[in-house]
């Protein structure tokens, strides 16, 4: 499992499947996006091993070697994407899950029409560039878990139920069902209707919101790869404080002159304060002055029929692991824990799915000591599933014995939030 | 169009640079770096010096490639792109401006709010050149100095994107303008289309602004230096054509104008707002 400084390196490809063709290659390393580009002969090999499989209707999936995980997958016969991944921990789910998030990105902003039926390569490839930052966003270090989860990033804010009543308003006078609030990345308050978006857009909308350098606001061409993958709508985001943004999802209409700061005063400025206690949630997720207990130095908390969660490793901020670390010792415990030991999410077909015998034998907790190994050392993990909720704790010093009743008391606690 | 008036005749010139100046721009500032307000917010001055604001929309117009997501970017003092690639959609950044008026020496905030789309977002989607021009008080042309085909095409955009609004406030930007070794634009050139088409004309260079002692951080009040001959300049042309149009000047004058504030009507367009 990753240890503090690893400095595993990711390189995504994507190539025109008919043709071979690289239409961009993207890495990191070290968490942080990366020149470093793999030579030709090893993008062509790569493509040609799995092409090879494919004419004998052999679907290469994946292949690992001493310090490398290789993840293919094909979209539509038209696209093939290709993960190498370095990092210490990685698993086929992680890389899997990535390679969707890339694809539903991809769609996202150029369209599925442009991807299954391409014409000009050359074209194609300009237009896949308005993807990067998002697409480099999945293969950094992100404080977000929603590319792995396939839940949407949630924070609880204090006054949750005014911004709610001020979002349907505002939509409703907007001409829109579609509206939420998002604050870097993560979703505050949200319409009915922006809560029935499907996998994966529930997800890139907000992602892809935290993502874009700054601006007051904009009026962005989406497809949405579940939901409208051919029609553009349009993502209307509007810059409420620095941080908070204001998001529609709408057709033609209304034009974003029409949302000027006359209108959005009138909304917004009596739900000022509570909006400003929004702001700084971002990575704390839950409300200032919540009781965790003090042994917890990360959580994530899952609500696998609402596809929602919520994932902070801020409590205890000042001591050991760093806030890094933590993610990635929560988002390995996460793909541990989901691919071997929890039964299948529901809506996530690529995992296999259990027959009835095996599913009544389900665990509904485990636990892990990652770390040095000795008495009183080494980093607690917990996973305890309960209902629709899952619960990962990160705790350093609670002894084994007692983490099962920390986690049951902690996803009691947490129950009313999500 | 009313004439254009002569640079410095309505905002005092380098009045950012006095002490009373920089006491304006402390507003807009946060520890040296350009302070960036949400939509919901405006700069707070002390009770007693509460000015009152004149918000504008200016669209920015270029070929695809010139550097208008790059020169917003600096007008507002956030960090420009490195690498360039073509702007999704409409976006746009609001930037707040304190100036003097020549005329009755009173300080206005200005707000102008830049709209930048890119080139095949404007192809691709008919609704993005409407809503950019719908109710915009100025066009800004953009042009690189080292991409001679974008000089070229400035009469077919002004006449594509601002034809149909002969009225309002144009000016022309040459960006890139530090890199005048591989200038594809000579000075000849820029005096031909001075005279032809009796526009303001500023250039702007586009290298990265000085950074604070981190090494990383923009200095705030460096940049501003940078940038405020053309935020003077749209401030100057677009307090110009109100007044023009609310009939406090003659539209062929070229006296220096009055203030409309010292009328008893005010602004009958009603741009300015009581600040806070």
């Amino acid at each position: 499992m990753g240890e503090e400084g690893t400095k595993g390196t990711v390189h995504l490809l994507c190539l025109a499947a008919s043709s071979g063709v690289p239409l961009f290659c993207r890495s990191s390393r070290g968490g942080a996006p990366a020149r470093q580009q793999l030579p030709f002969s090893v993008i062509g090999s790569l493509n040609g091993v799995h092409m090879f499989g494919q004419n004998l209707e052999v679907q290469l999936s994946s292949a690992r070697t001493e310090d490398t995980t290789v993840v293919w997958k094909s979209f539509h016969d038209s696209i093939t994407l290709i993960v190498l991944s370095s990092e210490e921990g990685t698993s086929e789910l992680r890389l899997e899950r990535l390679l969707q998030m890339v694809f539903g990105a991809m769609v996202l902003l150029v369209g599925l029409e442009e991807l299954t039926n391409i014409r000009n390569v050359e074209r194609l490839k300009k237009e896949l560039r308005a993807s990067y930052r998002l697409i480099d966003s999945f293969l950094g270090d992100s404080e977000l878990i929603g590319d792995l989860t396939q839940c949407v990033d949630c924070v609880v804010p204090p006054e949750g139920t005014l911004l709610q009543e001020a979002l349907s308003g505002f939509a409703e006078a907007a001409a829109t069902a579609f509206g939420s609030l998002v604050v870097s990345g993560r979703v505050v308050a949200a319409t009915e209707s922006w809560w029935r978006l499907g996998t994966p857009e529930a997800v890139l909308l907000p992602w892809l919101v935290g993502s874009l350098p700054p601006q007051a606001a904009r009026d962005y061409p989406v497809y949405l790869p579940h939901g409208s993958p051919t029609v553009p709508h349009r993502l209307l985001t509007l810059t409420l404080l620095p941080g908070l943004e204001l998001c529609l999802l709408c057709g033609p209409r209304p034009p974003l002159s029409q949302l000027d700061p006359q209108l959005l005063d009138r909304w917004w400025q009596p739900v000022l304060d509570p909006l400003r206690a929004c702001v700084p949630l971002g990575p704390r997720a839950l409300p200032a002055g919540f009781p965790l207990h003090m042994d917890i130095l990360g959580l994530l908390l899952l609500h696998l029929e609402l596809k929602r969660c919520l994932f902070t490793v801020e409590p205890s901020a000042d001591q050991e692991p760093s806030p890094e670390h933590r993610r990635r010792l929560l988002r390995a415990f996460y793909t541990l824990v989901t691919a071997s030991h929890f039964p299948p999410e529901p809506g996530s077909p690529e995992e296999k799915v259990e027959d009835a015998a095996q599913r009544s034998q389900v665990p509904r907790a485990c636990y892990l000591v990652s770390g040095p190994e000795g008495p009183g050392t080494g980093w607690r993990l917990v996973a305890l599933q309960s209902g629709p909720r899952r619960l990962l704790l990160l705790s350093a010093q609670s002894p084994t014995h007692a983490l099962r009743g920390l986690a049951t008391h902690t996803l009691h606690a947490l129950t009313p939030l999500l | 169009m009313a004439r254009p008036p002569a640079p410095g005749s309505v905002i005092v010139p380098d009045w950012h640079e006095s002490a009373e100046g920089k006491e304006y721009l402390a507003c807009i500032l946060r520890k040296n770096c350009r302070r960036v307000f949400g939509l919901l917010e405006r700069p707070v001055l002390p009770p007693p010096v509460a000015i009152d604001t004149a918000s504008y929309k200016i669209f920015v117009s270029g070929k695809s490639g010139v550097g208008k997501t790059a020169l917003v970017a600096k007008l507002a003092g956030l960090e420009v792109p490195v690498a360039h690639h073509e702007t999704t959609g409409i976006q746009t950044t609001v930037v707040f401006w304190p100036a003097k008026l020549q005329a009755s020496d009173r300080v206005v905030m200005f707000r102008f709010e830049f709209w930048d789309c890119g080139e095949s977002a404007l192809k691709k989607f008919d609704h993005m050149l409407p809503t950019c021009k719908e109710k915009t008080d100025a066009f800004l042309f953009l042009f690189s100095f080292t991409d001679r085909a974008s000089f070229e095409d400035l009469p077919g955009q002004l006449a594509r994107v601002a034809g149909e609004a002969p009225g309002i406030v144009r000016m022309v930007i040459g960006s890139k303008f530090d890199q005048y070794m591989q200038t594809d634009v000579p000075e000849r050139d820029l005096t031909a289309f001075r005279q032809a088409w009796k526009l303001p004309l500023l250039r702007v260079k586009s290298v990265p602004g000085r950074r604070l002692a981190d090494g990383r951080t923009l200095d705030g009040r460096a940049g501003l230096a940078d940038i405020a001959h053309v935020l003077n300049g749209l401030a100057e042309q677009l307090w110009y054509q109100d007044q023009v149009a609310a009939g406090l000047l003659p539209n062929t004058s070229e006296n220096t104008p009055a203030d409309p504030y010292s009328q008893p009507s005010g602004d009958p367009r009603q741009r300015a707002a009581p600040m806070s």
